[in-house]
Order: C-alpha cells, then structure tokens, then sequence
C-alpha cells in the first residue's frame, strides 16, 4: 500500500497519528506526573511537577531506604518479656528491615510466570482446537464451537464461589503450588472460548490450497499446523497471546480470593490493591507503582510487537 | 468408496482429539458453576443453614424492580456505545497503521499502552484528569478556556458518567480491536489493490470493494465479542464510576453488598444471561444476517 | 525464527514456574496448631507491628504458629463469603463491629469464644458504650470482643472561621452557615465535605446528623419506624449542606482538598490526625529556598496548627458517632484452633501488647479499655498528639468512644436487623439518590423504607 502521497495528505497522515497517539498516552503523562509530585502538590492540575519529587520511585524499589525507627512501644513490649536477647533482636531487625513496602520483583516474577504459562497453554489448546473447528469435519462439530462461547457469556462474580468450593474440595488450596495451578487452570478456561474463537476465524481465511499441496505430498495435520499454520497467522496468534497474557496480568478478584494465604504468591495487581486501600497520602506511590507495572508490559509488548509488521506478508503467501 | 469412508472416520477423530482438551477444560469447570447458579436462583441460599426452597421468588422480585429495567436500558446504551465506538476507531486505527511513516514501530507500541495497562491505575489516571477541583480538564476548561462556567464533576454526575464510561471503554479496549484488524489487514492480497490501481478504482472505491469484504469476518467477530465483553463488564465501570448502575453493578448491589445473597445473585447473573443470549441472536440475526 | 521464539517463551515460562513453586515449599512448616489471623490493617508498616506481637507470641507460645493476612476492608465480605461456603474460614478475624455483627448474625461466628474473653479480661474493664455495640439480641453474649476505635467529626480551619466571626461547627445552624458563607466555587473553594458517594462513608456522616435529631430506624421493640418527620427532617437538612460540597458525588477521599486549603470543613475520623501530621511531615522537608517558588501553589504550612475537630452535632440533642474495630472467632469448627486465636488475643490485651498495637496509628486507634487510655506510656504516643492535642482533648475524643450511637442499637437494646440493612447500604444509596439524581426526599425515602422491608 506504499503509494505516493500527496503533500496535505501526509500532514493529514501525521496530525492523525499525533492525534492517535496523544489519545492512547495522555493518561500515562498524568500517572508519571503524580507519581513524580510532592504531596503539597497534588493541588496543581498542570501536568508539570512544581519540584520534581523520586521518593516514591525510592521507595518502591527500595533505593537508599533508611531502616526503620523503632517506636518506644515496641521497645517497651520486647524489655518487658522473658525473651532472650537473640530473639529480640530478631524480632527487631525483621521489623527494622523495610523491604518489604512493595516487594516488585517477587509480584512481579508471581505475574510474569502465571500470564506466559496462562497464555502458552491457551494458545496450544486454542491452536489445536481451532484448526479443528475450521479443517475438520465431523459430528458434534458445530455444538462444541457454538457451545464454547455460549458458555463463556456466563460471567462474572458469581462463577468466584462454586470454583473456589471445588479447588478447596480437591485440595488444590492446600499447597502454594497447588494454588498456583488452581488460578492457572481458571485463567485458562477464562481465555479459552476467545481464543478457539478467535484463532478459527482466522484460519479459516488461509486459503486452503496451500494446506492440499502439503497434504498430496504426505505431510501430517500436525505437520501442517506446525508448518504451515502456524507461520501463516502468527500476527493473529501474538494478538490472542497479548490478549491472554492480559487477563490473566490484571485479573484481580480471583487472584486476590485464591492467593489469599500465600503472601509469596502475590501478583501485581493485589501489590497494587494493597498500596492503595492504606489511608494515608499515598498517591505519588500508586501511581509510581502503577508505571513500574505497566513499564515491563511495554518492553515487553515493544519486542513481540516486532512480529505483528511481519505477518502474512513475510510469509511470502501469494494465493 | 470404503477407502475414503476410513479417511473421513480418521479426520473426525482427529478433529475430536485435537477439540478434547479445550473443551474438557472448560465444560469441568464452568459446567459445575452453571449448574449451582440455576439450582440455587431457586432457593434462599444460607452460607451455614440449610437451603429454603422460594420457588421463583428471587425472580420476581427481580423483575418487579423497574431499578432492574432501568439498569437494562443503561447497559443497552453502554454495550451498543463502546462496542460501535471501539470497532470504529479500531478501525481507523489499523487503517492508518497499515500505511508506512517513520518511527512506526514506535507508534505501534505506544498505542498499545491502554490496553496493557492495568486497568486499576489507569482508572485512577482518568479520575485525575477530571477531578472537579483539581484535575487538568476542568482547570482547562473553565480557568484557562472559560468554555463553562462552572467547575463540574464529570465523571461523578449521574447524567454525564455512562459517557465517560463508554469513551474509556473505547480508550482501553481500541488497541485489540485495533490489532485484529491489523492482523487481517496484513494479509489481504497486495495484488487485489494493484489490479485496482490499473483498472482505475479510487481509494474509496478499494476500501469498499476490497478491503471491507476482505474484514467482513474478522469484524464481526470483534462486535460479537466485544457485545460479550462489555455485557458483563464490571470492574472498569465500577472503579472508574462508582455508581453507573449497568446490569452488573446492579447485581453486585443487590447480592454482594455485605454479606452475599447467593439466590438472588444466581437468579440476577441467569436473567443477565439470558438477555445476553437475546440480544446476540437479535444482532446476529438483524445485524449480521447470518 | 519464529518457532524458536516460541520455544524460548515455553522454555522462560517453565523455569519461572519451577522457581516460583520452588520458592515456596518452604513456606509450608507447621507447628501443632496454626490460626489464620485475617486483620484489616493492609499497611506495611502496621503489618510490621503486627509482625512483631506475632513473634513474640510465637516465641512464648512455641505451639501456635499465627499467619496474618492481611484483607483490604471493601474485599472483606467477598473473602466472608467464599471461604464460608468452602469451610476455610480463618480462626481469627479483625474488622469493624458492623461487619463482625453483620457476620455473627449470619451465623459465621463463635459467640461462645468472644463472650468467654470479655468475661475473662472483664467486662467492666470496657467502655460500656462499646461493648454494647458488640452485644447479640440476647442479653450478656457477644459477636465479637472489641479492639480499638476511632471517632468522627467535622474538622474545620479554625483561623477561617475566627477572621468571618463564626461559631465553631456544633449546632446545624453554625455549620449550614459556615458552609455557605465559605463555599465560593468561582474560586475552586468549597464550604463542607459530607459523603453523598453511595457508601460506607455517606451513611457515617449522615447517621450523627439522624442521631443528633433524635431520629433512628428502630423502636426498642424493633419495629421500623424510618419514615419519621424527624428523619425527613434530617435529610433535607443534610441535602442542603451537600450543595456546599465540591461538585459531583463525594466520598472521603476528597479530604485531599482540604489539606489543599480549598475547603472549609469536613468529615472525617480521628485517623486524619495521622495524616495531618504526615502532610506537616511531607512540609518539613521543604527548605526556606524553594518555599519561594511555592507562591501559587495551594500549599499552607500553618494547616495543622490551624486544624479543629468538633465532635459533637447538636440539633435536639447532643450526638458523636464512631466506629470500633472488632476482634471474632468465626465458627471453624476446630476447638484447638479457636482456643489458640483466644490465647493469642488475651496476649493482644495485655497492655504492653496492647499500647503497640495502638500506636500503629496514634489518634485512629483509640483504646476500649479503660485503664490503658490512661497508661502513660499509651499517652507517649509516637506522634506527639497528646503533646500537640493536649491530653484533656484527647481524653475527650477516647471518651465519645462510649457514646457513640448508631441505628443498631435502640436504648442500650441491640437491633439485628439494623446491620443487614447498614451492611446493604440502603441509606447511602438513598443519599445518593437525593443528592446526586435529584430524587426527592419523599420518594427517595419511601424507596429506602420499601428497600428494608424487603430485608427484615
């Protein structure tokens, strides 16, 4: 689509795309703006900080953090108790040591393992269940493929209580690992339908010419998937990828209700919960906790996206 | 004749094995859920005692509610506003991204923003922007432009927060909508436009007879989606807004405020579901014509 | 190439499955009895605090092993709920007595095990008032053993009020005046916060205005006596002060405004002590330099000094409202577990235990004990608020801990029904309903009584 154009088109072209792109960012100029206010200066309502304030970034990643003080009523509790001297001083300098305000690489490692594993499986599951629903034919074909989204408009808060009775029943709450695959095996369902759906729409458009001439010359259907369908959707697939990984990145009821009693299973988003629901000022630090959530994604999302100008058209597919 | 009958037999199961594992994920753990809801919309559910059976009070006193009709209504507007907004800009979106101009790539990535975000901050960068007393918008408006008079609570106000509701369902959700577009953009045959360059066909005429086809599918798929999505939407509505009472939040009142009304509950989510199921059979039917 | 990034991405996700699960195994030792302690304090540096009672107890207590989760107070119920249904409920659990009452009413607690406590430490040790607020219909049994408290009340800028030659805000008269004559939203200045957002909030700012009207929900035979001239009157009173709020519904949050000096008065607990002195804090760290380039900017270094709290309203009587913070045994079914959840609460009362534990939050926290509110290491707060307050003021804003009134309880008699329409948020959505949807008070009142009817 490479075509010359006209002088006022282009400057049309680029005011559209600066346009495009101040809609998508402006939110996150503001979120970095907090973050990077002084509390007496959250009145302002310029973008631009009066003084530019890192303390929360500080804080958060614990940066030149000072140890605790302790208060006198601690002190006072641990004199008067029949504790020997070493447990005391354990005591105080586990309560000394202020690591622990947002632990970011333990949340952070806690989501990036639960969204890849939750979207590798989706996309495998969904991948195979696609070319059969767009391939195959046989019975029971058209009920599956309707029944899977038919199934997923169920919604919402009330499919929290009955999964949660069953991973208790089966004792999969009982152990940390045990929890993990619980709230794996959820968002899997939870992205499934989208994915088989999305993916069997797509395959269905690849023309199956191609798939005939491997097929004649002997090559399996797993080869095919492999070979053929697989490189020919790739945008398609890192799209259903990005839209997995994002599900199961933000979801934050079932994760805050499953991982309630293993604290070194939390996730970003409960990280994030837990900073806000505190009374005090804090808003410079959720709002830097928020972009140090987001920032991982958007590295992230920048590499892979690499893939997404390819496409089709790298595949070298002429008809 | 028996040769290509054994061929068919082995696809079939092919297809079966390669459906199984999907669907067997799915059907254990939503089959159970499902079938709890139904039974328990029939009973007064009690977290400790035994179950009453109400036959179908909890219905009724849904449906005697007109607050439920009213949030119906709100939830019509919600879905049909973010849905049609979000597939239209997605559009324009993957329309311009699909023509080349520097630093693209860097474009691309930075458009993905909204939708990456976790929706809990950005909610918060939103009530920024419009808080009333401090936020950039109205401090724009009103001190720096004078466009209003007054100082209001945008977000806040019953009559304007569905709007603003349904523009961030838009700004949040417009990346995907975007990326699917895209991917099917970058696989229409380039040779299609060639052949139409020659035969003198304008750039409308190619996006009508080319392109549209070309996504036809893809588009539908999105506004059935996203219809689903946003149906059932809750947290983004309920963080941001705190009290546009759609269909969800609606339920979240009735049944999850304090300690939980599981009959009521299951009877509001089986009712929400069967609108739902309405109003795709009517879309799929007079809209899609399918 | 593409494949090979696949293969990469399973080969990461792999590993940091196998790490992440590794990591954790070792969490899993166990002593003879182990209690969940679910508290609402979700703050690191309470947890801390909490961290360190916990060890200690543990030392002492080498059989008990106490786990503290800590749960965001709007995921509380949600949390109830799901591990009611699943019979992991935890063995002890912290939150505000109208929710361990609302609890205790669905039957999710162990009365026996709270009442045994208070009778074991004495009842006569508690504020009276308090107690009450824990009190099951029948007489002499608990829900829940309370804990600490706070109290509210509207907290204006005295040096406004004393240059416009106001009365403090006490009377409905003063405060409506006050209100008014602050208000000037052309200069993005507003004259009072009250809660007109559908939650929590709403209906504490507004049950001290019901209160002070003589106004309640019940009679002392629990019959609904809601739709009264004095509630009536009450709510067009709080509709009219809710005009002077910043636009738009509002909820405690707002509070930012006032240390912004864009606002006269507001409602709000005795934790804003914390935070007040946490914002003199955030303006200590400003040097005589930069204070120059801060000409403009909403910032006042005098705000705490300037900052009041009256915590009494008065119409046709004197009314303060607060809410105490509730220890409950739910109902696990596990004699050891809950008899470890009572060892480890008796050691939370005893004082040293118990002076730590409210210096977490010093002004928030209020003690429910008598003797300690007049400890004098309890008075040595780390915040210094005796000392700024003055100890008679403090002492009077402990003491409105034992008047505090709300709809549940009707002469010294506890109203079970009260809590399941408090825990259901019929009033502030009745609020909201008149102040932001422009229902009126009539209509919206018949709605709200039509809403609780549907409940008892």
């Amino acid at each position: 689509m490479v075509k010359a154009r006209s002088i006022p088109g282009k400057i049309g072209l680029f005011l559209l795309i600066i346009l495009i792109v101040t809609f998508s960012i402006f939110p996150f100029l503001q979120i970095i703006s907090t973050s990077l206010k002084y509390q007496w200066d959250w009145g302002n309502p310029s973008l631009i900080p009066t003084q530019v304030n890192p303390d929360a970034y500080k804080e958060l990643l614990n940066i030149g953090q000072d140890e605790k003080n302790v208060p006198q009523s601690v002190l006072d509790l641990l004199d008067d108790s029949d504790l020997t001297k070493q447990q005391k001083n354990e005591i105080l300098d586990k309560y000394k040591d202020s690591s622990d305000v947002f632990p970011f690489l333990k949340y952070f490692r806690n989501s990036l393992s639960l969204s890849t594993l939750a979207a590798i499986f989706s996309l495998l599951l969904a991948i195979m269940g696609a070319y059969s629903f767009s391939r195959l034919r046989y019975r029971g074909r058209a009920v599956i493929q309707r029944g899977v989204l038919f199934v997923y408009m169920i919604g919402g808060i009330l499919l929290l209580i009955p999964l949660y009775r069953i991973a208790v029943a089966l004792g999969f709450l009982a152990t940390p690992a045990g929890t993990f695959t619980a709230l794996l095996i959820i968002y899997l369902v939870q992205t499934l339908p989208v994915s088989l759906y999305m993916l069997g729409n797509f395959f269905r458009t690849i023309p199956y010419s191609i798939e005939e001439a491997a097929l004649i010359e002997g090559v399996s259907r797993f080869g095919i998937i492999w070979r053929i369908v697989i490189p020919l959707s790739w945008s398609a697939i890192v799209t259903v990828f990005i839209y997995c990984f994002m599900i199961a990145w933000n979801e934050f009821l079932f994760a805050s209700v499953f991982l309630r009693g293993y604290e070194q299973l939390y996730t970003l988003p409960i990280g994030l919960r837990s900073l806000f629901v505190s009374k005090n000022a804090i808003w410079d630090r959720i709002m830097a906790g928020s972009m140090l959530t987001a920032l991982p994604v958007i590295v992230l999302f920048m590499a892979i996206q690499k893939n997404l100008t390819g496409g089709l058209s790298e595949g070298g597919v002429k008809g | 004749m028996k040769k290509t009958r054994s061929l068919e037999q082995k696809e079939a199961m092919l297809g079966w094995w390669l459906v199984l594992p999907a669907t067997i994920i799915i059907l254990s753990l939503i089959l159970y859920p499902i079938i709890t809801n139904i039974i328990s919309s029939f009973f007064k559910v009690s977290l400790m005692d035994r179950d009453t059976f109400v036959g179908l009070e909890n219905y009724r006193n849904i449906v005697s509610d007109p607050e439920f009709w009213r949030s119906v209504m709100i939830t019509l507007v919600y879905v049909v506003g973010t849905t049609l907004g979000t597939t239209l800009v997605g559009l324009g979106v993957a329309i311009v991204m699909n023509k080349t101009f520097p630093l693209r790539g860097l474009v691309r990535s930075l458009i993905l923003l909204p939708y990456v975000a976790p929706v809990f901050s950005v909610v918060y960068a939103w009530k920024f922007i419009f808080d009333p007393v401090n936020g950039i918008f109205m401090d724009v408006m009103v001190e720096r432009l004078g466009l209003f008079e007054q100082r209001f609570n945008l977000i806040g106000n019953p009559e304007t927060a569905l709007w603003v509701a349904i523009v961030f369902s838009i700004w949040k959700n417009f990346p995907f909508t975007y990326l699917m577009i895209l991917a099917r953009l970058q696989a229409i045959d380039k040779s299609m436009y060639e052949a139409a360059d020659v035969d003198g066909a304008g750039r409308w005429q190619q996006f009508r007879f080319i392109t549209m086809p070309e996504l036809y599918f893809v588009l539908g798929s999105i506004v059935l989606l996203r219809v689903i999505w946003n149906f059932n939407k809750f947290e983004d509505i309920f963080l941001l807004t705190d009290n546009l009472k759609v269909l969800s939040i609606y339920t979240y009142f009735k049944a999850f405020v304090g300690v939980v009304d599981l009959g009521q509950g299951s009877a509001l989510v089986i009712l929400q579901f069967a609108l739902l199921i309405g109003f795709i059979l009517f879309y799929v039917k007079k809209v899609l014509k399918w | 190439m593409k494949r090979l990034a696949l293969i990469a991405l399973m080969a990461i996700a792999v590993l940091s499955m196998a790490y992440a699960n590794g990591d954790t195994e070792a969490a899993a030792d166990s002593g003879p009895v182990t209690i969940e302690y679910w508290t609402t304090q979700t703050q690191s540096d309470r947890l801390a605090t909490i961290g360190v009672l916990v060890d200690t107890f543990q030392v002492m207590n080498p059989d008990i092993t106490v786990k503290v989760i800590a749960v965001d107070e709007n995921q509380m119920a949600t949390q109830m709920n799901t591990s009611a249904s699943a019979g992991t409920l935890p063995a002890l659990l912290e939150a505000a007595t109208p929710n361990t009452v609302a609890f205790g009413t669905a039957g999710l607690l162990n009365e026996a095990a709270a009442t045994d406590l208070i009778n074991d430490i004495g009842a006569d040790e508690f504020y009276d008032g308090v107690l009450k607020l824990n009190q099951t219909g029948s007489g002499g049994n608990y829900y829940s053993v309370p804990f600490h408290g706070w109290v509210q009340g509207i907290w204006y800028r005295a040096d406004w009020f004393e240059k416009a030659g106001l009365n403090p805000p006490k009377k409905w008269d003063d405060i409506i005046k006050a209100a008014e004559y602050f208000y000037d939203p052309g200069n993005n200045q507003y004259g009072i916060l009250v809660g007109t957002m559908a939650e929590a909030y709403a209906e504490q700012c507004f049950t001290q205005f019901a209160m002070s009207n003589g106004a309640g929900l019940f009679d002392r035979d629990g019959k609904l006596i809601f739709n009264s001239p004095e509630m009536k009157e009450a709510l067009e009173y709080y509709a009219e002060l809710a005009q002077y709020n910043p636009p738009g519904p509002q909820t405690w949050r707002a509070r930012d405004y006032y240390i912004q000096n864009k606002m006269a008065m507001f409602f709000y607990s005795t934790y804003i002590m914390d935070d007040l002195a946490l914002a003199e804090n955030a303006a200590g760290s400003l040097t005589s330099e930069n204070f120059a380039e801060l000409a403009g900017t909403s910032f006042d270094p005098d705000l705490v000094k300037n900052t009041r709290m009256a915590p009494i309203i008065t119409n046709t009587q004197d009314a303060g409202y607060g809410t105490i913070v509730s220890l409950a045994f739910p109902d696990t079914g596990n004699a050891a577990e809950t008899a470890a959840a009572q060892k480890f609460v008796r050691y939370l009362f005893s004082p040293n235990a118990y002076i730590t534990f409210l210096h977490m939050a010093p002004g928030g926290m209020n003690p429910v004990i008598k003797d300690i509110a007049v400890n004098p290491r309890f008075q040595q707060d780390p915040k210094g608020l005796f000392e700024n307050y003055g100890t008679d003021k403090m002492a009077e804003i402990i003491n409105g801990l034992d008047s505090i009134e709300t709809f549940g309880i009707v002469d010294g008699k506890r109203i079970d029904a009260a809590s399941v329409i408090y825990s259901k948020q019929i009033i502030p959505q009745m609020i909201y309903k008149i102040t932001q949807e422009g229902m009126s008070v009539d209509k919206a009142m018949d709605w709200a009584e039509a809403e609780m009817r549907k409940l008892m």
